[in-house]
């Protein structure tokens, strides 16, 4: 699939979305609680893997994370209304994916996922809740505070503690290394 | 704000990962972990974590016409040349951390190990004479799957699994492979939670093979195909064919 997008094909466009685009809306759902404006995401994130398909580099990550990483980051902005200053593709976010070389996304992608959900859901709720409005608000540990009308340091360890206790539920299950 | 010190710095950790941190707090926090092996690992850690959350939605069903627009605008969007596309794809200076790789197939490797999982033996028979069986039907005593290639990789592949249960053996017959290249082999996987055990090799000119598995196919979930510089223990490129095994 990637190679195919390297080489230009607009097939593999549809190959990608046939694959990953229900996964790519119900993120941008996820964040934007909007169907007209998941879709605008979704459609821009799309349109930018085409246009940068030439650089995409398997080493670096796996399609299924580039593809989300952007979905991800355009939806956070779209909400934000926030003047981010991102390049077109801005593979910062997507770097620290491109550890996983997920060379058995396909196969794994199912599996991965539900042990995923039962991490995350697993977590106590104001630890779950912190990551929420995090990933999915776009909002900073200040704003979070804030928000939950708990002090800093809180917000600090509750994402320092969620996300650990995420992993070692992963790293049990084979999930993470 | 000058610079941060480790204690500052490891506060922030899961902040960072999430990206839930000012620009300033980030740039100090990349400019402490390009000096800090353990919090960078620790940083990378989290962020590994982290990177896993948008699995945790639903998928969602779009507008069925959202495809239809998709491939419109692409097919009017220009593609960037390689360099620039590469360019646009290389994050920026200050934002790059140097982090450990810790690829997942260690994971693997790890747990496959641990599982001292021997290889079947394979066995090789005549793909003409497997044709013969009765493949597209399950009964009590056998269950039989087909997969596709894929369509990239291997358009036009097919493999069909016939196994017998009381026996605890699998044939194998897969046809139209894409063909190797000197010293390559067809490696044959089951992937039990996500770990892949080898199952043995096959060096066939033709694109066909045919072969045995021995062992209780219901322990795995799946069934894989990749073209490997040699038996490898684990898979290190991209399957060729996948196929999900359920009984």
């Amino acid at each position: 699939m990637a190679a195919q997008l390297k080489r230009g094909e607009s097939t593999a466009i549809e190959s990608i979305y046939d694959r990953y685009g229900r996964l790519a809306f119900g993120l941008a759902f996820r964040i934007l609680n909007e169907r007209g404006a998941a879709e605008d995401v979704v459609q821009d994130a799309f349109v930018s893997v085409w246009r940068n398909a030439a650089g995409f580099d398997a080493r670096r990550g796996s399609l299924r994370n580039w593809l989300l990483s952007i979905v991800r980051n355009r939806a956070i902005d779209r909400l934000r209304g926030s003047a981010r200053v991102r390049s077109e593709v801005d593979l910062a976010d997507a770097d620290p994916r491109a550890e996983v070389p997920d060379v058995w996304e396909a196969i794994a992608l199912d599996l991965e996922r539900k042990q995923i959900q039962e991490g995350f859901r697993d977590l106590p709720d104001p630890q779950r809740r912190t990551l929420e409005l995090a990933y999915f608000g776009g909002y900073t540990h200040v704003e979070i505070a804030s928000r939950m009308q708990v002090p800093l340091g809180t917000v600090k360890s509750r994402m320092r503690i969620g996300l650990e206790k995420m992993r070692t539920f992963l790293t049990a299950r084979g999930v993470m290394a | 704000m000058t610079a941060m010190n480790c204690a500052e710095a490891e506060e922030l950790l899961g902040a960072y990962a999430l990206e839930a941190l000012t620009e300033e707090e980030t740039r100090l926090l990349e400019e402490h972990l390009r000096t800090c092996a353990e919090h960078r690992a620790a940083a990378a850690d989290l962020r590994r974590t982290s990177a896993l959350l948008p699995l945790t939605v639903e998928e969602g069903d779009p507008s069925p016409d959202l495809r239809a627009r998709i491939l419109e605008a692409v097919k009017s969007a220009p593609v960037q040349p390689v360099e620039a596309a590469r360019s646009a794809l290389e994050p920026r200076d200050t934002t790059v951390v140097p982090i450990r790789r810790v690829p997942r197939l260690s994971t693997w490797a790890r747990r496959s190990s641990r599982l001292a999982v021997a290889a079947a033996a394979a066995l090789a028979v005549g793909v003409a004479g497997l044709i013969g069986y009765q493949l597209g039907h399950s009964s009590p005593a056998q269950v039989a799957y087909t997969f596709q290639g894929d369509p990239t990789a291997a358009p036009g592949a097919e493999a069909r699994l016939v196994y017998f249960k009381d026996r605890k053996q699998t044939v194998v017959a897969a046809s139209g492979l894409p063909r190797l290249a000197s010293g390559q082999v067809y490696e044959m996987w089951l992937i039990k939670n996500g770990v892949p055990v080898d199952k043995g090799v096959s060096s066939s000119a033709s694109g066909d093979v045919g072969v045995q598995l021995s062992g209780d196919l219901s322990q795995f979930q799946q069934f894989a195909i990749t073209i490997e510089p040699g038996e490898q223990q684990l898979p290190t490129s991209t399957p060729i064919l996948v196929g999900n095994l359920k009984s």
